[in-house]
């Protein structure tokens, strides 16, 4: 479901026949904003104003082609006419899509093609009520959406132990109570004891009260501590599972765009701020303020005038919280955005360490990190200076109380109103009642840092993966492997397409040889089989079926990779080498490596197969890294196999080798091999090569070198480079 | 390093490895009648030709790789003040045009609803609204004053110095950067 702006009457009713399409947009020609309708009937294009003017028009036999030019930011509509390219219309980058349709769509018209369709993808979504930008994938307007639910949500976390969480409430209502024991006793002791001068056995009675009270709310305390720990911990670990499941389950995209080393920072600190606010914080609420409402019904009892006084700077300090409220959630915000540059920094300059050495830029790295580290420093300062300057203005105010108290309670003692006891045990209600004011302060602290990093915990749980996994999978079992793309469209950026209009037919088995430019997109056509992205317009099929329908364990299951970065976790080789089939046994780990021709050499190591890889396998060399990734991709035996410059980094005597295992390997299996060696895409069955982002040539290496194209160039200039190095490889 | 200059200097303009920086006398640009940016470069006259910023936060009127239809560099102009006056003028527009970035004059409010932020904004082109997801992904800093800000459909706008706008704008800011 989409929502399209109505075209305005005012346009409708001049308009002689029925129109095709109309979408409005945001700019105005001379780069403005402003709004301007474009309007395609059969015989024309128009652009209007808002108010029923029309600005340009264009006679469709006039038009021989149009296309949808991106800049930055923003994209302009162009027709190509016979007297030159016209500018039809402008738009910024939110509408790329939809005017990224209509100029198919008047390309068709113009040529007399076959229409596209519009798909839900392609329309600019809009929450209908305020205009705002929906998020992908949902139909509720975030910005319509009530603030409370982050809060209900964070709570519903606590659901679980819920049991534990009455039984820790019960206790505290207990101790709560117990705890406004002892001012009545000592009103007593005051009033019954030292005031008549009368020692009887009252006063042993009631020290042995006070003494009871203490030791009951000594236990009640430390095993509601523990409760509270143990419920901490459990919600701290939900949180960080689904923080963590969450983040496996996103697309590559989404990665793409950030810094990977802020996640670890994210699952840790956030949850823990929800933690502490769910458990202390949410404990600490209904205590803190079952304990006020206890002591004001205690207090009202005793002298209900003497109270409201002292209630009086009650409504002062609500309204100081509602005003430092928002502002005490955005110091945090702050806080944690310096927080997070410098953990990128720290993450980032660590990853790189090597490049950081080698260029000897370590002063610079360390610049950089003190400037960043001042600024957390300074926003540190700001917030808990903040909150640290509020805590005594709190408690100065609610001291207020107790003065006019004083006065006013010292006055009525002296007239008689009210007992000396009496007026002891306000002034102690009334301190007992400053501990829980003051920690509406400390609440406020903990719910907005709590509730701002549920909003992000929350960001990343309710972002939808790229590529959603369908619901009803088709069922494909093994595949034969043939895969084919039709007309597929793909950018990492929307309005900047990487691979164009791509039409590609492989037959079950083939091998394909993807050659071209550095940057030619054949590393994204491949990112496109397995799935990693979603193309943006066509699709692509695997033994017929769209791959979207199937699911992409199942996808993955047939599709083994090596891929151009290669990445070993840290483990054991061995365990990198079953990465895909944990339950491989040792001789297919062995027979694996021995056909990527890694055996050899892991057994020359000390630790031979369990050699542990630390993190990205440093301790291997380039090309040795490569085998063992082809050894994962190997045991996996799929029936598409995906090698993206799976040997670039292995010298020629040893390429040879890979070369006839993969040549064994790829024996009735789909393959789609990179290489800018092209010596090494002999065995290909059909080569294809792509020139920014377009296929410009398809066939045998005979029949490319024949036709003197774009292949043979390459592999012209190929040659000459081994001549000038002296050797001779193809 | 970012000055081309120093190579430039014993260039030879026939080698494929050598940044062709074009003369002012050299090019001439204007608008076809159907809008579209056009001109004459050493002599050859393109119908389309499309122009990149090279260092885009950097410069906005220097260094600009002039390009034709299917993007191949014809050569990369130093200054554009350079130019004769019409050239100038329209390569100026159509860099406006292509790099579709309004400054903000002022701000007008940055208010946080639930999980967006939405900023309402006066900009040299006109007033406009921008929402964010959140903060930290949404704002670059490109040097110490300048703040890009990215809309969540990937509109942008420029505070060019946010030192440099109103009380209000900048009170608006405070909490924010
Ligand atoms: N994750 C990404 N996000 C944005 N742009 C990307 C990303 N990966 C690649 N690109 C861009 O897409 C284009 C094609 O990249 P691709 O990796 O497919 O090239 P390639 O043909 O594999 O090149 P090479 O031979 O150097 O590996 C390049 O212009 C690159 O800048
Ligand atoms: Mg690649």
């Amino acid at each position: 479901m989409f929502v399209i702006d109505k075209l305005p009457e005012t346009i409708g009713n001049q308009l002689t026949e029925k129109w095709l399409f109309h979408s409005v947009s945001d700019l105005m020609n001379d780069g403005q904003f402003g709004e301007q309708w474009l309007v395609l009937t059969e015989k024309e294009v128009s652009v209007w104003s808002t108010d029923g003017v029309q600005v340009s028009k264009l006679a469709i036999s006039d038009i021989t082609d149009a296309r949808a030019v991106g800049g930055v930011g923003g994209g302009s509509l162009l027709a190509d006419t016979k007297g030159g390219p016209v500018v039809l219309i402008r738009y910024t980058a939110s509408l790329t899509s939809i005017f990224g349709f209509a100029s198919k769509l008047i390309g068709a018209v113009a040529k007399g093609e076959e229409r596209p369709t519009a798909s839900e993808k392609e329309f600019p979504r809009n929450c209908p009520n305020c205009r705002n930008p929906l998020p992908d994938g949902s139909q509720a307007c975030p910005v319509c959406k009530s603030n409370g639910k982050v809060l209900f949500r964070m709570l519903s976390y606590a659901k679980p132990y819920r049991i534990q969480m009455v039984a820790a409430a019960i206790m505290l209502i207990f101790t709560t109570l117990v705890e406004l024991i002892p001012p009545i006793l000592t009103k007593m002791i005051l009033d019954d004891v030292l005031a008549p001068k009368d020692m009887g056995s009252t006063l042993l009675w009631i020290v042995i009260g006070l003494a009871a009270t203490s030791l009951v709310v000594t236990l009640m305390q430390t095993v509601r501590g523990i409760i509270g720990v143990w419920i901490g911990s459990k919600l701290m670990g939900d949180l960080r599972h689904d923080v963590y499941h969450s983040l496996m389950r996103l697309s590559l995209s989404f990665f793409d765009r950030r810094q990977t080393s802020q996640f670890i920072g994210r699952v840790n600190n956030d949850s823990e701020a929800m933690r502490q606010f769910m458990t202390d914080g949410v404990i600490w609420v209904a205590g803190e303020s079952l304990r006020v409402v206890a002591i004001f019904i205690i207090m009202f009892s005793f002298d209900w005038k003497l109270t409201l006084l002292a209630m009086l700077p009650i409504p002062l300090m609500i309204l100081v919280s509602s005003v430092l409220w928002p502002m005490i959630g955005r110091r945090w915000y702050q806080q944690w955005r310096s927080i997070f540059r410098l953990n990128a920094l720290v993450g980032d300059s660590l990853q790189g360490i090597r490049v950081v050495k080698a260029f000897g830029q370590e002063t610079t790295e360390m610049s950089r990190y003190t400037a960043a580290n001042k600024e957390l420093v300074r926003y540190n300062i700001r917030i808990e200076g903040l909150w640290q300057g509020m805590f005594p203005v709190f408690a100065l105010v609610a001291g207020a109380g107790s003065l006019l108290i004083w006065y006013y309670g010292g006055k009525t003692v002296l007239n008689g109103g009210i007992s000396i006891g009496t007026l002891i045990a306000l002034i102690t209600y009334l301190g007992m009642l400053l501990g829980p004011l003051q920690w509406v302060s400390q609440m406020i602290n903990w719910a907005t840092h709590a509730i701002s990093a549920a909003d992000r915990v929350f960001e990343i749980m309710d972002t939808p993966s790229d590529v959603p996994e369908t619901a009803n999978p088709a069922h494909i079992g093994r595949v034969r492997g043939e895969v084919e793309f039709h007309q597929v469209t793909y950018g990492y950026e929307k309005h900047h397409p990487v691979l164009k209009n791509v039409n590609l037919k492989v037959a079950a088995g083939e091998m394909i040889g993807l050659v071209g430019h550095s940057g030619a997109g054949k590393s994204t056509f491949i990112n496109l089989i397995c799935r990693f992205y979603d193309t943006d317009e066509g699709f692509i099929t695997i033994d017929g079926t769209d791959i979207c329908q199937i699911s992409q364990l199942d996808l993955r299951k047939q599709i083994g990779v090596v891929l151009q970065e290669t990445f070993l976790f840290d483990g054991t080789i061995a365990e990198n080498i079953a990465y895909s089939k944990p339950e491989a046994t040792e001789e297919e780990i062995m027979r694996a490596a021995k056909i990527a021709n890694a055996h050899d050499f892991i057994v020359r190591l000390p630790d031979g197969y369990d050699t542990r890889v630390g993190e990205r396998g440093h301790k291997l060399s380039g090309g040795e890294k490569q085998r063992v990734s082809i050894a994962r991709a190997i045991i996996h035996d799929p029936r598409i196999l995906i090698l993206d410059e799976a040997t670039a980094s292995v010298d020629t005597e040893t390429e040879r080798q890979i070369q006839e295992a993969i040549s064994r390997l790829v024996k009735g299996r789909t393959t789609f091999a990179i290489a800018h060696r092209l010596s090494t895409l002999r065995n290909a069955d059909r080569l294809v090569v792509l020139e920014r982002g377009k296929i410009v040539e398809v066939g045998t290496h005979e029949e490319l070198l024949s036709t003197e194209g774009a292949y043979f160039k390459l592999v012209e200039a190929q040659k000459e480079m081994s001549k000038i190095k002296g050797v001779e490889n193809a | 390093m970012s000055d081309p200059n120093g190579i430039g200097n014993e260039s030879n303009p026939n080698d494929p490895y050598e940044i062709n920086i074009l003369e002012p006398g050299a090019v001439s640009f204007s608008r076809s009648q159907g809008g579209v940016f056009q001109g004459v470069v050493e002599g050859k006259a393109y119908e389309e030709m499309i122009l990149f910023r090279i260092f885009p936060f950097q410069y906005t009127t220097k260094y600009i790789s002039v390009r034709d239809a299917k993007g191949d560099e014809i050569g990369v102009i130093r200054d554009i003040d350079q130019l004769d006056e019409e050239s100038r003028a329209e390569m100026d527009k159509e860099l406006q045009l292509r790099y579709f970035l309004p400054l903000v004059t002022r701000i007008d409010a940055v208010k946080q609803k639930s999980d967006l932020w939405i900023w309402d904004l006066q900009t040299n082109l006109g007033p406009t609204r921008i929402v964010m997801r959140n903060l930290h992904e949404h704002m670059q800093y490109p040097s110490v004053n300048r703040i890009i800000l990215t809309d969540i459909n990937g509109k942008r706008c420029e505070i060019h110095d946010w030192q440099a706008l109103d009380g209000h704008s900048r009170n608006q800011l405070k909490d924010v950067i």
